[in-house]
């Protein structure tokens, strides 16, 4: 795998998570019954940004969960799968308005499991979704509310998305396989 | 019919040129041809010249990179006929036997009857001599083997038997044992004996030892054998009995019988090539073929048995011979039947370890399996000399290969020693005069059949 | 990192078994849940062969299998009606073709299970066979003195009663040398195996002499139906110097736990009265905790089979 180009630079994805919070607090009207849910491993950085954003602009605390879907995924035959994360969702869940944030949306896989685990832990009011990037090639009638940047990419290629609270910088580049 | 007679002249009248002759009494190898008329050896000579014998009538063998040994004598085999045909049978067992370049044994009597009845015996010595083959039939020591009541040691001596044995199991009661080795001293009749004190043994599938206790299967403590070789050496030197030790297998008992041999006491003893081959850790993944009694032991048990056999305590090398259908040995360890087969295996088991392996001279691991166990089942002494019916097996001492199933003649597969490699091949055995084995692959494709 | 089969310690390396221990974490955590199930294993199927009885381990592991949503099958035949080997094969085989996609073994042979894998396609856990092995309780056991303490290396710990016939101290022993916590065994002479060199461990005559020194007093059950000859003398003296009385458990080191596979016999191995308050001494008395265990780390095994293709 090598590097084709950079999409987003820091500051573009500062800019994103800025723009995102704004549009999570204009269509939910404020921030009240809102919880976040980032995605095991690279939803968490961005919605720990997102929510701390928001927290910041509100002035108020906004419960934060992890959720690891290893459990629920439907691909237990194809590949092997062993590295799990925690899943730590330390508060209720029922009738609160679910902002579940992933780094990349591609088949839409990922987000059914999410949903599949989500309800298992309750019956929220609804759930919105926010992806950084959004590369098309969707397999399941998915979509988010929230995209960062829509990347049309074709499927020899690769999102590689890197945070500095995991690999030490923020950026978004595109790669061949 | 014609045909038939040639066939038959053909393997009774044989050249074998060039072979290297063991003799296993001076203990040496001679470079020496050998004539064969009739089923007896008519000539041992360094000139013969194969243009004065007519071809129609004799067969000639080259035997240049060959040993030709006296006949192999397996001590301790189970034919088991009659009543385990499926796992061998007595047409069956001799196969293998030639096969493995033994032309004379001796069967145990633990079949179904048990052997503890002359018209027993009577039957054994008939099927030996329809087959052309050298039977020594081994009666029970105490009847149905249960030891309680001694056998009719005078009856089935003069049916035919060679020896006494309960093998398979071991009289417990100490009064009756010393009753059975006065009797057994009285009527002159050599016991041979499979030691094993229950109490020790009771249950226990493999070596008491590190394995036993790494595995969690239940062990049989030295002490088993130990305990048992000590009182029958006490008794025997009480009562005079001549007493043969088989398949030794625990240090002590090597060191206990060397002691009895100094003080003058008659006992002779046979190791398994089981026994001096492998050691416990080979029951590490469970492999049934390695369930065996007594159980193959410590390595310190095999290097004092291997002590035993350089120092002349160990007397006789026999296979113990003990056939096991798949079904008895295709399950768990616990249920598996103990046993292995040994026919096949003998000599190159001996060649690989000892030889090999051991250095020891090969005029003395020949003589353990051929002059040393027909002395002391007091058959005639297995040695090559003119005049003397040919019981001999021609053998080549350097090859070697893995040792698969597909190799196998016995009826039954259970053998310790597959996917070994073994050293040693029999390229022609001659049982009673008459060529019965021709090694088709090693002896150059050369056909007369 | 690829196993097959879970079917004895021995096998395992000690990145096999970090991992393990890692990943039963994530498996605990949902049996923490509300809701404890996961779709993780939906549409395997999993068979418990149970050839001796047991409810223990093979409820925990068909709960481990049902919390994963796969389909369990108990088949437990009775060894009566099974003498000869091949049908036991044959029994098997019959049952693998309804195509389970593991098998879960426990026998009273040492080695049967062993021997039932190498005749199977499908990855077989070894749920306890005779003496030898059960993987599955040293892997628990470690992983709840692992939750407790946080760490492994170092951790003293004593083993004790019946060495010789268990095979719960068989592979507990091993796994825990394996990851270099200290093991000492206390045993008297008749319940430990004849050659003590595989173990390697110091043994003591007494629980007294070592039990304020250990970081987990691990009492074994007397294995009384596995004890075909019983050597040891009686009850009363197993009490005076091996059972975990008040006193005993009053001089345990301060932070130590106590452990115990189940069932306990009661005023054998642990005093009834000491087991009556392990609901106020949570952080001390682990036998509870050991059976949620067990279901987690069951869980985190039959998906790392079954996740591998």
């Amino acid at each position: 795998m090598r590097e084709k180009a950079t999409v987003l630079n820091e500051s573009d994805m500062d800019r994103i998570v800025k723009r995102i919070a704004h549009e999570i607090i204009e269509r939910n009207k404020g921030s009240n019954n809102l919880i976040f849910l980032g995605i095991q491993k690279k939803g968490i950085p961005l919605a720990e940004r997102i929510r701390d954003h928001i927290e910041n602009l509100e002035k108020t605390k906004i419960d934060f969960g992890k959720l690891d879907i290893s459990f629920y995924r439907d691909d237990i035959d194809k590949k092997i799968k062993t590295d799990f994360n925690i899943t730590d969702i330390p508060f209720e869940i029922k009738d609160k308005d679910i902002i579940l944030v992933d780094d990349v949306l591609f088949t839409g896989r990922t987000i059914r499991a999410a949903l599949d685990a989500i309800m298992d832990f309750g019956r929220p009011k609804s759930i919105q979704l926010v992806v950084l990037i959004d590369r098309g090639h969707r397999e399941l009638p998915i979509r988010a509310d929230y995209v960062g940047k829509n990347l049309p990419t074709s499927l020899n290629e690769y999102v590689e998305v890197m945070f500095k609270e995991i690999e030490g910088e923020d950026k978004v580049s595109i790669c061949w396989i | 019919m014609d045909i038939n007679k040639e066939k038959h002249k053909k393997t009774n009248n044989l050249l074998i040129l060039n072979g290297s002759i063991v003799n296993t009494e001076a203990k040496n190898t001679f470079k020496s041809d050998i004539v064969i008329e009739n089923g007896v050896i008519s000539r041992i000579s360094k000139h013969i010249t194969a243009g004065d014998f007519d071809k129609s009538i004799f067969k000639v063998i080259d035997a240049s990179e060959l040993i030709i040994c006296p006949g192999f004598f397996d001590m301790h085999v189970h034919l088991r006929e009659p009543g385990s045909e499926e796992e061998e049978d007595i047409k069956s067992g001799i196969n293998s036997a030639i096969r493995g370049g033994i032309t004379s044994l001796a069967c145990m009597p633990n079949t179904s009857p048990v052997i503890d009845e002359p018209f027993l015996v009577e039957y054994l010595k008939m099927r030996s001599c329809a087959n052309d083959y050298n039977i020594f039939p081994v009666a029970a020591i105490t009847r149905n083997l249960e030891g309680k009541d001694i056998a009719e040691f005078g009856l089935l001596r003069e049916a035919g038997a060679a020896a006494f044995s309960d093998d398979g199991r071991a009289v417990q009661n100490s009064k009756l044992m010393y009753e059975i080795m006065k009797y057994a001293a009285q009527m002159d009749v050599l016991l041979i004996l499979h030691e094993e004190d229950y109490s020790f043994s009771e249950d226990g599938v493999v070596h008491e030892g590190y394995f036993s206790a790494a595995k969690g299967l239940e062990g049989i403590s030295n002490l088993s054998e130990d305990i048992m070789i000590a009182r029958d050496i006490i008794l025997a030197k009480k009562t005079g009995a001549r007493i043969h030790f088989t398949h030794l297998s625990s240090a002590d008992s090597v060191n206990y019988i060397r002691l009895a041999k100094k003080e003058g006491i008659r006992v002779t003893c046979d190791v398994t090539p089981e026994h001096f081959y492998f050691n416990d850790e080979y029951i590490k993944d469970f492999n049934t073929n390695f369930k065996i009694k007594p159980p193959i032991r410590s390595e310190y048990d095999r290097k004092s048995i291997i002590e035993g056999i350089k120092d002349g305590t160990i007397d006789a090398i026999a296979s113990d011979h003990a056939p096991h259908i798949d079904a008895e040995k295709n399950i768990s360890f616990n249920e598996a039947a103990f046993g292995s087969i040994g026919l096949e295996t003998l000599f190159k088991a001996s060649i690989t370890k000892l030889l090999k392996s051991e250095k020891i001279g090969l005029e003395k691991i020949i003589g353990l399996i051929s002059a040393a166990p027909s002395e002391i089942m007091g058959a005639e002494k297995n040695n090559i000399k003119e005049g003397r019916q040919a019981n001999m097996s021609i053998v080549d001492i350097n090859c070697h290969e893995k040792y698969t199933k597909e190799m196998i003649f016995s009826k039954s597969k259970n053998s310790a020693f597959l996917n070994e490699n073994l050293y040693g091949e029999v390229i022609y055995t001659i049982v009673n005069g008459c060529l019965r084995f021709i090694n088709k692959i090693k002896s150059q494709g050369e056909d007369f059949s | 990192m690829s196993l097959k089969n879970i079917l004895d310690i021995e096998e395992l390396n000690k990145t096999h078994v970090l991992k393990i221990i890692e990943s039963t974490g994530y498996f605990k955590e949902v049996l923490g849940r509300d809701l404890k199930k996961v779709p993780a294993l939906r549409g395997k199927t999993i068979i418990n062969i149970f050839y001796e009885p047991s409810t223990r381990t093979r409820t925990s592991f068909e709960l481990a299998a049902k919390r994963l949503s796969a389909d369990v099958i108990n088949f437990s035949p009775s060894s009566s009606s099974m003498k000869k080997g091949e049908t036991e094969l044959d029994t098997i085989k019959t049952i693998l073709e309804m195509k389970a996609d593991l098998a879960v073994v426990r026998h009273k042979d040492s080695g049967f299970v062993k021997y039932i894998s190498e005749h199977i396609t499908i990855p077989v856990i070894n749920a306890g066979d005779g003496r030898h092995a059960h993987p599955t309780q040293a892997l628990l056991d470690l992983f709840t003195i692992y939750c407790h303490f946080k760490r492994m290396e170092k951790i003293k710990i004593a083993i004790v009663g019946d060495i010789l016939n268990s095979r719960v101290a068989r592979s507990d022993i091993s796994l825990f040398k394996k990851m270099d916590l200290e093991v000492f065994t206390v045993s008297p002479s008749m319940l430990l195996p004849e050659d003590m060199s595989y173990f390697d461990t110091k043994n003591f005559e007494c629980i007294d002499e070592i039990i304020g020194q250990c970081d987990v007093i691990y009492m074994l059950r007397m294995q009384f139906e596995r004890q075909n000859k019983k050597f040891y003398p009686s009850v009363r003296e197993y009490n005076r110097f091996f059972t975990l009385d008040f006193k005993r458990f009053n001089n345990m080191k301060e932070g130590a736990i106590l452990m115990h596979p189940g069932p306990v016999n009661r005023g054998i191995e642990i005093d009834g009265r000491v087991l009556d308050m392990e609901d106020r001494n949570l952080a001390k008395i682990k036998i509870g905790e050991q059976v949620g265990n067990g279901v987690a780390v069951r869980m985190a095994l039959l998906h790392y089979l079954l996740s591998q293709k």
